[in-house]
């Protein structure tokens, strides 16, 4: 969050718009403290029940879309890390994130229509991930579940989230939204299984970046 | 133990145990807001006071159709419903009728509608922005409809 801010700020352009949707069902609680301590001046929501990236399609945080001033999307769904990030110590250290999306999106947000970043149509709507009957209803299950969490009745939450995720095997959101709730948390051993599971089947964790350099 | 990174298992079982709405009403989530129906009919379906539906999703009962913007649904017996010398509107059967996909919790009466179908056309095949409103931690309700006139960039991040 504090590197979306200097971006934002180096940026400075009025007709600029930055969006932060946290993933949150823990809500201010979870959300609320991260985005104070970037001093953020940027427009912070914290989207309890996942709204942004049902209507954009998203799987995973951080993803982003770029929208032009028609309101047309000209780029989606990448894995929007603003910075090359490391974690952990000594042999353990991985790394992730790319330094190559933060001058793109400056190149944009500077050259509009003829920034090469810009995506046509086309490609920005086959980029857009299918999103089956299946996965919609999975939306409305998160949704039923948030709702009976917030008024106490953790079962009923717990049946409608695992639904959920079973109708949307796909959405890592759904799946570490739920880990939080357990004892190891988001990235323990269940996240890691979850993980290499993807990767054994093909199936994207994060879009491959396809930023020209 | 020290607590694992991310883990906020408290959070399972948050809060007592409250009611989502006074007996007999029904609740209708759709696009992050949560409607309470206090004046609904009985049976299969879900039976509302037609002048509920704008509040609810956006569309309008009129004349001609279910309206919203340039989309509107012909009514018929099945969206119309008579009962107790009343006439409703089946929210079930509009959206059976759109394809939109819903849960509905019969024993709490709650009812989740995804988005509709046709709301969504625009985004995926013409990468037109989505029709989504969203409120920030100010309370500020912004529509991305709204950003006409500049670039935005909008993020998803998580505490997780």
């Amino acid at each position: 969050m504090p590197v979306w801010q200097r971006i934002y700020q180096e940026i400075n352009d009025p007709n600029f718009v930055l969006i932060c949707a946290a993933q949150d069902t823990g809500g201010e609680a979870a959300a609320g403290p991260i985005f104070d301590a970037a001093n953020p001046t940027y427009i912070q929501v914290i989207d309890e029940d996942h709204l942004v990236s049902s209507a954009f399609n998203f799987v995973n945080v951080p993803s982003a879309a770029w929208i032009d001033e028609e309101g047309r999307i000209v780029r989606i769904d990448e894995g929007t890390y603003s910075k090359v990030h490391e974690l952990g110590a000594g042999d353990q250290t991985i790394s992730f994130g790319t330094d190559v999306y933060e001058p793109a999106l400056k190149d944009w947000v500077a050259n509009g229509a003829q920034s090469k970043h810009v995506e046509s149509a086309a490609t920005v709507a086959a980029n857009i991930r299918n999103h089956s009957a299946d996965q919609q209803k999975a939306d409305a299950a998160f949704c039923l579940g948030n709702l009976f969490r917030r008024h106490g009745r953790g079962g009923n939450a717990d049946h409608y989230w695992e639904m959920a995720a079973q109708l949307n095997p796909d959405s890592v959101n759904f799946i570490r939204q739920n880990l939080t709730l357990s004892e190891e948390g988001s990235a323990g051993e269940q996240f890691r299984a979850m993980r290499d599971n993807f990767e054994r089947t093909g199936k994207d964790y994060y879009r491959p970046i396809n930023i020209e350099t | 133990m020290a607590k694992a990174f991310m883990a906020y298992p408290e959070l399972r079982d948050p809060y007592v145990v409250k009611d989502i709405h006074p007996k007999g009403c029904a609740t209708v989530l759709y696009q992050g807001k949560a409607t309470v129906l206090s004046d609904i009919g009985s049976g299969d379906g879900l039976l509302i006071n037609p002048k509920d539906l704008q509040e609810i999703n956006g569309f309008e009962v009129k004349p001609e159709g279910a309206c919203f913007e340039d989309l509107c649904i012909p009514l018929n017996d099945r969206l119309l419903v008579d009962q107790s010398g009343r006439q409703w509107f089946d929210l079930a059967a509009f959206a059976d009728m759109l394809d939109q996909p819903y849960f509905a919790d019969q024993q709490a009466n709650v009812w989740s509608f995804a988005e509709i179908p046709a709301k969504r056309e625009n985004t995926l095949v013409n990468a037109m922005a989505p029709d989504l409103e969203l409120t920030d931690r100010s309370g500020n309700v912004l529509k991305l409809a709204d950003l006409k006139g500049k670039k935005a960039l909008i993020v998803t991040w998580s505490s997780w």
